[in-house]
C-alpha cells in the first residue's frame, strides 16, 4: 500500500540559484504520509532554502515540486490554498506582533478557511492548551517567551488542520533551556502521525523522532538513511566529518 | 519622557566634574533668559504696549468667541485636511509599492511633486485658477484642500516607511497560513506599519494645522484671519499676536504630548518583548 500511495511531499530535480551560488542542485525527495523527515547539514548547506521552496517561500528555477502528486501553482488563489494546507514553523517564530495569541490563531482559519469566528475560537483554545500555552492567549507575542512563542506559532499552522508541517530550524533561536519544551511539542506530533519535513540542528531529537534523515551539503543531498544507520555508520566522508564535529562539541 | 530616552542614548551619565558643569550652564542659561525677559518687558513698556487699549478688548466675551469661532474653523480645516491627505497618502503608498511599473511611476511623481511644491502654491491655485474653471469651492475648502495636498506625499512617504519596516517575516508567516498579498496587506502589515508612524503622523497634523493660518488670502474665517480683524479693528497687533500665538503654542503642544504618548507606549510593548 505505502508503495502506491502517492508522497504528501515530492521533489524532482529542483535546482535553485542565488546569483552565482547553486543553492540547490538537482534535488529529489519525497515525503508520504505520516512520515518524519528530518534534514540535517552544515549551514550554507541548502536546507532552510530548500524546506522554504515547498511553499514557494522560495522560487525554482527548474525541476517539480508536488503536494500530494498537484505541482504547487506559481500565484494566485490557488497557490494561497496550497499554502493553507502545508504549516510552517519559522526559525524566528513570526507570529504576528500586533495581535494577541489568541487572534494569531485564528486569523488565517477565519479568513481563509471562512471557520465562524466562535468556533476558531474554541478550537484555538484547544490548541493552545495542547501545546501548553493556553493560559498566554489574550498576551501579545513580545509578553511571551521564545519557547512560549514558538509552541504558539507551532499551534497557528495546526490551527489550519495541515495535511503536512514544515519546520525552518524551529529551536535555532531558542535559548538552551527552552529548546526542550518546543521539541516535546513536535514530539508529540509526530506520534500522533502527523506528516513533518523538519531542518534541524537537534541530533538527538532527529535520532529519536525522525523515519529518515537527510544529509545535505553544498546544496546536494549527500546521504539518506534511517536515523540509527546514519549516526551509527554514515556512509559519506562529508557526513563523517559532520557528525564527527558536532560530537566535538 | 521621549527626551529622557534620547539623553540616555547620547550621553553616559555624568560624573561629578560634569554635573558641575551642568550646574554652572544651567544658572548661566536660567540668568540670560531673565535678562532677555527683561528687556522685553522694558522694550514693551517703553514703546507703550503695556496701554490699555491694546488690550482691554480681551476682557471682552465677544473677543474671545470670535476667536473661538476662528479656532473651531481651524480645527475643522486641518482635522479635515489630514483626514484627506491621509486617504491621498495611503493611495499614494499602495501605487508606489505595486509592482505594476506605470502606477507605481505615476505615483512617485504625484509624491515628489506636492511634497516639493510649497503649500502656499496650492493656496493660490486654488484660490486663482480653480475658479476660472466654473467650479466655485467655498473659503472653508480652498484652504482645506490645499493644505491636504500639500501634506499628501509626506504621509504617503511616512506610510512607505512604516510598511518597510515591518520585518519580512510577519509577510512570510502571513503568507505560508494561505492568506492573499492583500488581505495579509489589510490584517497583518498595515496595521503594524501605522502603529510605527504614528509620531511622524501627528507631526504632519501639526504642520497641516499652521499651514491652515494661509487662510487668510481666501478669506477663510479661520483664527489667524479673526486674529487680522481684531488687530485692524483694534489697531493692536502685538497684543492679539501674542495672544494667538499661546494659542497655536497651546494646541500644537498638546498634540505632541499626545503622539509622544502614544511613542512611548508602543515602545513600552515593545520593551516587554526584550525582557521576556
Amino acid at each position: 500500500m505505502s508503495q502506491s500511495e502517492t508522497p504528501v511531499i515530492e521533489l524532482k530535480n529542483v535546482n535553485k540559484h542565488f546569483g552565482d551560488l547553486h543553492v540547490l542542485q538537482d534535488v529529489s525527495l519525497s515525503v508520504k504520509k505520516g512520515e518524519v523527515v528530518v534534514i540535517i547539514g552544515p549551514s550554507g548547506s541548502g536546507k532552510s532554502t530548500l524546506c522554504r521552496t515547498i511553499n514557494r517561500l522560495e522560487t525554482i528555477d527548474s525541476g517539480e515540486i508536488l503536494i500530494e502528486g498537484e505541482p504547487v501553482p506559481q500565484e494566485g488563489r490557488k497557490l494561497a490554498e496550497l499554502r493553507s494546507r502545508i504549516g510552517m514553523v519559522f526559525q524566528s517564530f513570526n507570529l504576528f506582533a500586533h495581535m494577541s495569541i489568541l487572534d494569531n490563531l485564528t486569523l488565517a482559519p477565519v479568513d481563509v478557511l471562512k471557520i465562524p469566528r466562535k468556533e476558531a475560537r474554541e478550537e484555538a483554545m484547544k490548541l493552545l492548551e495542547r501545546v501548553g500555552v493556553a493560559d498566554q492567549a489574550k498576551k501579545v507575542p513580545a509578553q511571551l517567551s521564545g519557547g512560549q512563542q514558538q509552541r504558539a506559532a507551532i499551534a497557528r499552522a495546526l490551527a489550519m488542520h495541515p495535511k503536512a508541517m514544515l519546520f525552518d530550524e524551529p529551536t535555532s533561536a531558542l535559548d538552551p533551556e527552552m529548546i526542550g519544551e518546543v521539541l516535546s511539542v513536535m514530539t508529540e506530533l509526530a506520534s500522533e502521525g502527523m506528516t513533518m519535513l523538519i531542518v534541524t540542528h537537534e541530533m538527538n531529537f532527529a535520532r529519536q523522532v525522525a523515519d529518515r534523515v537527510i544529509f545535505m551539503d553544498g546544496g546536494k543531498i549527500i546521504e539518506e538513511n534511517t536515523p540509527d544507520a546514519f549516526f551509527e555508520h554514515p556512509a559519506s566522508e562529508r557526513a563523517q566529518n559532520f557528525l564527527k564535529t558536532i560530537r566535538d562539541h | 519622557m521621549t527626551q529622557t530616552s534620547i539623553r540616555d542614548m547620547l550621553y553616559e551619565s555624568p560624573g561629578p566634574k560634569a554635573k558641575k558643569r551642568i550646574r554652572f550652564f544651567t544658572g548661566l542659561a536660567l540668568i540670560l533668559l531673565a535678562a532677555l525677559l527683561a528687556l522685553v518687558i522694558r522694550q514693551f513698556a517703553v514703546t507703550g504696549q503695556f496701554a490699555e487699549k491694546y488690550w482691554s478688548f480681551f476682557a471682552r466675551f465677544t473677543t474671545w468667541r470670535f476667536l473661538g469661532e476662528g479656532l473651531l474653523t481651524t480645527l475643522e480645516a486641518a482635522l479635515t485636511g489630514s483626514a484627506i491627505a491621509f486617504i491621498l497618502g495611503f493611495l499614494l503608498m499602495r501605487g508606489k509599492l505595486r509592482r505594476n511599473r506605470i502606477l507605481r511611476a505615476v505615483s512617485t511623481a504625484l509624491i515628489e511633486f506636492t511634497r516639493g511644491v510649497p503649500t502656499l502654491l496650492f493656496i493660490y491655485f486654488f484660490f486663482l485658477v480653480v475658479p476660472k474653471t466654473g467650479w466655485k469651492p467655498s473659503a472653508f475648502w480652498k484652504i482645506t484642500l490645499p493644505c491636504a495636498i500639500s501634506a499628501c506625499g509626506v504621509v504617503a512617504e511616512a506610510l512607505r516607511s512604516g510598511v518597510n519596516a515591518v520585518p519580512r517575516g510577519q509577510t512570510e508567516a502571513a503568507l505560508s497560513l494561505g492568506l492573499t498579498e492583500t488581505r495579509l496587506f489589510y490584517k497583518v502589515v498595515f496595521p503594524q506599519a501605522f502603529r510605527f508612524v504614528i509620531p511622524s503622523l501627528i507631526a504632519e497634523l501639526v504642520i497641516v494645522l499652521k499651514d491652515t493660518t494661509f487662510a487668510y488670502i481666501v478669506t477663510c474665517a479661520d483664527l489667524m484671519q479673526n486674529a487680522k480683524v481684531l488687530i485692524s479693528n483694534y489697531d493692536a497687533m502685538l497684543s492679539v499676536y501674542l495672544v494667538v500665538a499661546v494659542i497655536y503654542i497651546l494646541i500644537n503642544y498638546l498634540l505632541n504630548k499626545i503622539s509622544d504618548r502614544l511613542a512611548l507606549k508602543l515602545r513600552r510593548t515593545a520593551a516587554e518583548g526584550s525582557k521576556a
